[in-house]
């Protein structure tokens, strides 16, 4: 068993790139090719949740690259599969050419990568090429905007990624392993420096802001895969090394809490619809660091749900709520906004309850207040994609989103019978309750709130900024 | 004294990165930090030794007695050489284009057109 494990977890790494190259010698078959990558990692990511124990691996000698696979990775394989397989079924139809369906490719390969790997280094070189083809991907219309956007995005976090390997090459010079248990014993230098790294990477708290900006100004398909799971693929070592490290623990799941918060407290003053969306994803990624061991069922519902979110938005006729609250949109896809939105809500029936049920069942009680604050915040702000007025002769929606999105949401649907113990009465009531309550701050005071937040925070050179004041804040958190 | 010399390097160009106005300088600040990073790997290899770690097939007694450097560290930095490399070069192709409509690159004019 372990070494079938082990060859059909290197044949998932390699096919990505291997085909994605492939891609580059056969450009006529670039759909076929990259068709079936997502349903191999699906494959794997079934194959992992049968798993009744963990493998893992040490390829080569004593410093050789260190792989584990369990069934908290499996959730992220799995977000990884069907996200992507939306994507390319909503790039199907239209004009991209063989560049982009490869750099997909390398994006889910590289993610897979980091799912797949447990030391400092593979995971070094998996968010680094994720970072280059999401540049890519980016900067892909070649206009000025996208290229500065890319070019942002490039930039922090390749200044993250440095202090990242300084922070491993301290934990290196303590333990003489790159692996993630040498961060056990390693001074606080070293364990401040690569978390700072990761979490400006996975965008999460201040260090995340450059996240709103990329993610709202990227195409629709290219928000929806960097919202849906490149952002995981730098939170996944935290929730890795908070289970492995006890001291790591308490440090990931603050920064959970103070995430979902703060990515709330953005959204609910947001009048653009993408970049709402955006802050969102700084807000749910905390509910996901905020209890790691249940970590990976939230990030699948939410790599579902945000995606299908960014599609459909990038469809509409307007991005701005106010102009849309004019426009008004077509019931068709008022139904599947309606459906993500109660999702990510928290409402029975879909796989937003169950995760959210489940997360705060596994948290401190300080922070179930806080996250039960993030839940109401979240109820407002989708109240904003629910309450739009609609009617049947509204101005058409782009075409092509459909397939993609009856993917996602019924992707949800099922998810929701994973956890079927979350259907208890105090649960059921706690989260109409919930939604209620936030529907009704919406109402009587957000609709007509006109609040302009200061994006200083967003600037290039702050963002820099804050990486250096991040590295204190958890050096001392990490001393303490 | 070494150590402090490479500390002086990053931090030089990580205040590069945020006090230059130039876009291009940016990323030339951002290459100086690299380099320290870099030479701090170099720098932890060598904290035993300067030796090149080959051993020969018939070891002899004074073999173990060499100081040897690590290699594990000077290993890993390849990759990281590589891939800086790359990022900087992807970024200054990003800059050529930016500078058609920019020809002065300042950073603050690129954002503020560029921003919603």
């Amino acid at each position: 068993m372990p070494n079938f494990m082990l060859t059909v977890s290197i044949g998932t790494l390699l096919l990505p790139f291997v085909l994605g190259f492939l891609i580059f010698l056969l450009p006529r078959f670039h759909k076929l090719l990259s068709l079936a990558v997502p349903l191999a990692t699906a494959a794997f990511a079934l194959l992992l949740f049968t798993l009744r124990e963990p493998f893992s691996f040490l390829l080569l000698d004593n410093f050789g690259v260190t792989l584990l696979v369990d069934q908290l990775g499996a959730f992220f394989f799995l977000t990884n599969a069907v996200v992507s397989l939306a994507v390319l079924s909503y790039v199907w139809q239209k004009n991209f050419t063989y560049f982009f369906y490869a750099m997909l490719l390398f994006v889910h390969g590289s993610v897979n990568a980091a799912f797949l790997c447990t030391d400092f280094m593979s995971l070094y070189v998996a968010l680094e090429v994720s970072g280059i083809a999401a540049f890519l991907l980016i900067a892909y219309p070649r206009t000025d905007r996208t290229i500065w956007v890319a070019l942002r995005y490039l930039c922090v976090s390749n200044i993250a990624m440095l202090f990242y390997l300084v922070g491993a090459v301290l934990a290196y010079k303590a333990n003489h392993s790159f692996a993630y248990e040498s961060l056990r014993g390693a001074p606080p230098e070293a364990v401040a420096l690569i978390v700072m790294g990761l979490l400006v990477k996975g965008g999460v708290f201040v260090s995340g802001l450059w996240l709103p900006v990329t993610h709202s100004e990227a195409d629709t398909p290219v928000s929806a895969m960097l919202s849906g799971i490149v952002v995981k693929a730098g939170v996944f070592p935290l929730l890795r090394c908070a289970i492995l490290i006890d001291e790591l623990d308490p440090i990931i799941r603050t920064f959970g809490v103070a995430t979902a918060l703060l990515g709330v407290s953005y959204a609910v003053f947001e009048k653009d619809s993408k970049r709402m969306l955006a802050f969102h994803t700084v807000s749910q990624l905390g509910f996901v660091m905020a209890a790691p061991a249940v970590g990976g069922f939230y990030a699948l519902t939410h790599g579902l749900v945000k995606s299908a979110l960014f599609l459909m938005a990038g469809s509409l006729p307007s991005r701005n709520f106010k102009e849309l609250q004019k426009k008004s949109i077509r019931p068709s896809i008022w139904v599947a906004l309606t459906i993500a939105s109660l999702s990510i809500s928290g409402a029975p029936l879909l796989a937003g309850y169950g995760a959210k049920v489940l997360t705060l069942k596994e948290v401190w009680s300080w922070q179930a207040i806080a996250l039960n604050l993030a839940a109401v915040g979240t109820a407002i702000s989708f109240a904003k994609f629910i309450f739009l007025p609609r009617s049947p002769e509204a101005e058409e929606h782009k075409p092509g989103i459909w397939a993609a999105v009856t993917l996602l949401l019924s992707g949800l649907v099922i998810a929701n019978m994973v956890y079927l113990d979350a259907y208890s009465l105090d649960s059921l009531l706690k989260a109409v309750g919930t939604i209620a309550l936030g529907w009704a701050a919406y109402w009587v005071f957000f609709r007509r709130a006109d609040i302009k937040l200061p994006r200083l925070l967003e600037e290039f050179e702050n963002l820099v900024g804050v990486m250096g004041l991040m590295l204190i804040l958890i050096f001392w958190m990490a001393l303490a | 004294m070494l150590e402090a010399c490479v500390f002086a390097t990053i931090l030089f160009g990580f205040f590069g990165i945020i006090f230059k106005q130039n876009l291009l300088m940016k990323i030339v600040s951002m290459d100086v930090m690299s380099t320290g990073v870099i030479a701090y790997y170099v720098l932890i290899a060598s904290r035993e030794g300067l030796f090149t770690p080959i051993t020969s097939s018939t070891p002899t007694a004074t073999d173990t007695a060499i100081a040897y450097a690590d290699p594990v560290p000077q290993a890993v930095i390849l990759t990281a050489i590589v891939i800086g490399f790359s990022i900087q070069a992807l970024m200054l192709v990003g800059t050529m284009k930016l500078s058609r409509d920019n020809p002065a690159l300042d950073y603050r004019q690129i954002e503020k057109d560029n921003t919603p």
